[in-house]
C-alpha cells in the first residue's frame, strides 16, 4: 500500500515554473517530487534548530567565547 | 507595507556616529543628518546578548530569561549553558512582519543560531559554531553564498597582542559581510532586512586606546591609531554600495545595541568579596588570574561569589538552592541589602569615588524568567570591567583578566530613522529605550502606507 496523500493547491503560474525547471534541469521526476523535496528540506532546518547546539557545537562555541575572553 | 533596512552596528556610540569624533563617514553621516536621531538607551545588562534581542522583541532581558551569553543552573559555580536561538520564546519583529505577509532578510542578529525557517532568508550570527555548520535558511542559501564569497567568517579573535593580524582579519570579515549584504539586497525579495555587523564592536575593543585621546592609557601609534577611522571608512563605502541597491522608498535605520567607552581597568570582584568576608577560599591560588571553581571555595564560610564580564553577576550561597548553602531564605533579603550597599560603597584604589550600580533582577524587570543572578553590579558606571578570576593581590587590575581589551560598554547607543518619503521628521528625538524599538519599527512598517 502506498503512503496516504492529500491534495493542496498551488498557483498555475508556480506549477508551470516548477514543471519547466524540472524539464530543463532534471533531478526530479515530477512537480510533486520537487515540492515534497523542498518542503522536507525546509522542515529539516526546523528539526535541527529545535535541538539547539549539539554537544560538539556547544564546545566549539565555548572555545570561541573563551578565546574571545567572554568565558 | 513599507520596506525597512536596518544597519545594525554593534556597540556604535553617539560619539562616532553623531559627533563624528575621529571618523570620516560622508555617506552614513549625511544619511544620519537627514534622519530622526535618538540616543538609544540600552538594557540591563548592556551587552550584545541580550541587547539585540531586546531591540527586536521589545521584551526585557528578564522576560526573555537571557542575562548574557552564559548562564548557570542553580547549584553550579561557573556557567552551564550558552544561549542559542532556541531560547527565544517571544515573537521577534521578523516573526511579526512575516505574519503580516512581509518577507524578511536577517543577517548576523545574535542569537539566531541555529537558523529557523522564516518567510524570507536568515544567516546566523557570531555564535554560529563554524562555517561548516548549517547557518542559513533556506538551507541551499549556504551553498549559494559560499560559491560566491567563500566560507562565511563569523567572528575574529580580537583579544590578542598581534594587533596587525586582528585588524587584517576584521577588515577581511567585514568586507565579506558587506559584499554578501549587497548581493542579498539586490537578489532577494525582502520587506524587512536586518544586518548586524559584529566587527565594529571588535574593532572598538581592540583599538579604542589608540583612538580616543581621553582614554586613560591613550597611545598614539602611526599604524594603530588609524584602524578605527579606516574601519568606519570601510563601513561607509560598503554602505554606499548597499544604499545604491536599496529600493528608493526604503526606510533606512541605523542602530546599535549599546555604546562604548574607555576601559579604566578591571575590578576583581571575587578578591573584593574575599576581603569583605563574603567569600572564603580554602587557600589562595598560587597563580593570579585563576578561574574560581567549586573545589576552591570553603562553602561553610561563603555567602556570595561573582562572575566577571562587562558586568558582574553575584550569586548568594542560598540554602536549599546551592549544594552547601549557608544563607537561609529568611536572611536572604537582609544579605542582599547589605551586600548591595557594600558594593555601592566600593571606591577606586586611590580612594576615587565610584558610581556603582547594583540591581536586583526583580526590581528592574516586569518578569524574571530563566536563571538570573541574585545581583547585577556595574563598577564606576561600567568604566571598570568586572573580573571573576582570583589569586590577585589587589582587586584593582590595570588590564582585563581575559586578554587585552581597551573598551567597555556604555548606556547610550544610536537609533536613527531616515524616511525618503518624509513621514519621519529629521532632527534629534531625545532618548529611545531599546525596549520600544520593536514596536516603533512595527508601526512604521505596518501602519503607514
Amino acid at each position: 500500500m502506498g503512503e496516504e496523500t492529500v491534495s493542496i493547491e498551488i498557483s498555475r503560474e508556480l506549477y508551470e515554473k516548477v514543471k519547466k525547471y524540472i524539464e530543463e534541469n532534471g533531478g526530479f521526476s515530477s512537480v510533486r517530487e520537487f515540492v515534497e523535496f523542498v518542503i522536507n528540506e525546509v522542515l529539516s532546518t526546523e528539526e535541527e534548530a529545535s535541538a539547539g547546539y549539539t554537544k560538539e557545537e556547544e564546545e566549539k562555541v565555548k572555545e570561541r567565547l573563551r578565546s574571545l575572553g567572554y568565558l | 507595507m513599507r520596506k525597512v533596512f536596518v544597519l545594525g552596528l554593534d556597540s556604535a556610540p553617539p560619539k562616532t556616529l553623531y559627533e563624528r569624533y575621529g571618523v570620516d563617514i560622508p555617506v552614513l553621516g549625511s544619511l544620519i543628518d537627514d534622519s530622526r536621531r535618538w540616543l538609544m538607551r540600552t538594557c540591563h545588562p548592556p551587552i550584545t546578548i541580550p541587547a539585540w534581542l531586546v531591540m527586536f522583541t521589545g521584551k526585557t532581558p528578564g522576560e526573555l530569561g537571557i542575562y548574557g551569553f552564559r548562564h548557570r543552573k542553580p547549584g553550579d559555580v561557573g556557567h552551564t549553558y550558552i544561549i542559542n536561538s532556541n531560547f527565544i520564546k517571544h515573537q521577534t519583529l521578523w516573526d511579526t512582519i512575516s505574519r503580516a505577509g512581509g518577507r524578511v532578510g536577517i543577517f548576523g542578529v545574535p542569537p539566531t543560531y541555529p537558523p529557523r525557517p522564516v518567510r524570507g532568508f536568515m544567516i546566523t550570527d557570531f555564535m554560529t559554531p563554524g562555517p561548516e555548520n548549517q547557518y542559513a535558511f533556506p538551507p541551499w542559501l549556504k551553498h549559494e553564498l559560499e560559491s560566491r564569497f567563500g566560507p562565511l567568517i563569523f567572528d575574529v579573535k580580537f583579544r590578542r597582542h598581534d594587533k596587525e593580524r586582528v585588524r587584517d582579519e576584521l577588515f577581511q570579515m567585514t568586507r565579506q559581510h558587506l559584499k554578501i549584504i549587497e548581493y542579498l539586497v539586490k537578489r532577494k525579495a525582502w520587506d524587512l532586512f536586518i544586518y548586524v555587523e559584529i566587527g565594529i564592536d571588535r574593532i572598538h575593543h581592540a583599538f579604542w586606546k589608540y583612538f580616543d585621546v581621553s582614554h586613560p592609557r591613550y597611545e598614539e601609534n602611526k599604524e594603530l591609531s588609524r584602524v578605527i577611522p579606516d574601519y568606519y571608512k570601510l563601513i561607509d563605502e560598503g554602505f554606499k554600495r548597499i544604499r545604491k541597491a536599496l529600493p528608493k522608498d526604503t526606510i533606512i535605520v541605523v542602530a546599535s545595541d549599546h555604546g562604548v567607552k574607555s576601559m579604566a581597568g578591571a575590578f576583581a570582584v571575587n578578591e573584593w568579596l574575599i576581603k569583605e568576608g563574603y567569600l572564603k577560599l580554602k587557600e589562595k591560588p598560587k597563580k593570579p588570574g585563576t578561574d574560581l571553581t567549586r573545589e576552591m571555595i570553603d562553602w561553610d564560610s561563603t555567602i556570595a561569589w561573582g562572575w566577571g564580564g562587562y558586568y558582574s553577576r553575584i550569586f548568594i550561597n542560598l540554602k536549599g538552592r546551592e549544594p552547601k548553602g549557608i544563607v537561609g531564605k529568611e536572611e536572604f533579603d537582609d544579605v542582599i541589602t547589605q551586600l548591595s550597599n557594600d558594593l555601592r560603597r566600593v571606591k577606586g584604589d586611590n580612594g576615587a569615588l565610584w558610581r556603582n550600580i547594583v540591581l536586583r533582577p526583580e526590581e528592574i524587570y516586569p518578569e524574571v524568567r530563566g536563571d538570573p543572578p541574585d545581583l547585577m553590579a556595574y563598577f564606576d558606571d561600567l568604566s571598570w570591567r568586572a573580573a571573576g578570576t582570583v589569586g590577585w593581590d589587589t582587586p584593582f587590575l590595570p588590564e582585563n583578566d581575559r586578554g587585552p581589551d581597551d573598551a567597555v560598554h556604555d548606556w547610550h547607543g544610536v537609533f536613527t530613522v531616515y524616511d525618503p518619503e518624509g513621514t519621519v521628521s529629521r532632527g534629534m528625538g531625545g532618548e529611545m529605550p531599546i525596549e520600544r524599538i520593536a514596536d516603533y519599527l512595527r508601526e512604521l512598517m505596518l501602519s503607514k502606507s
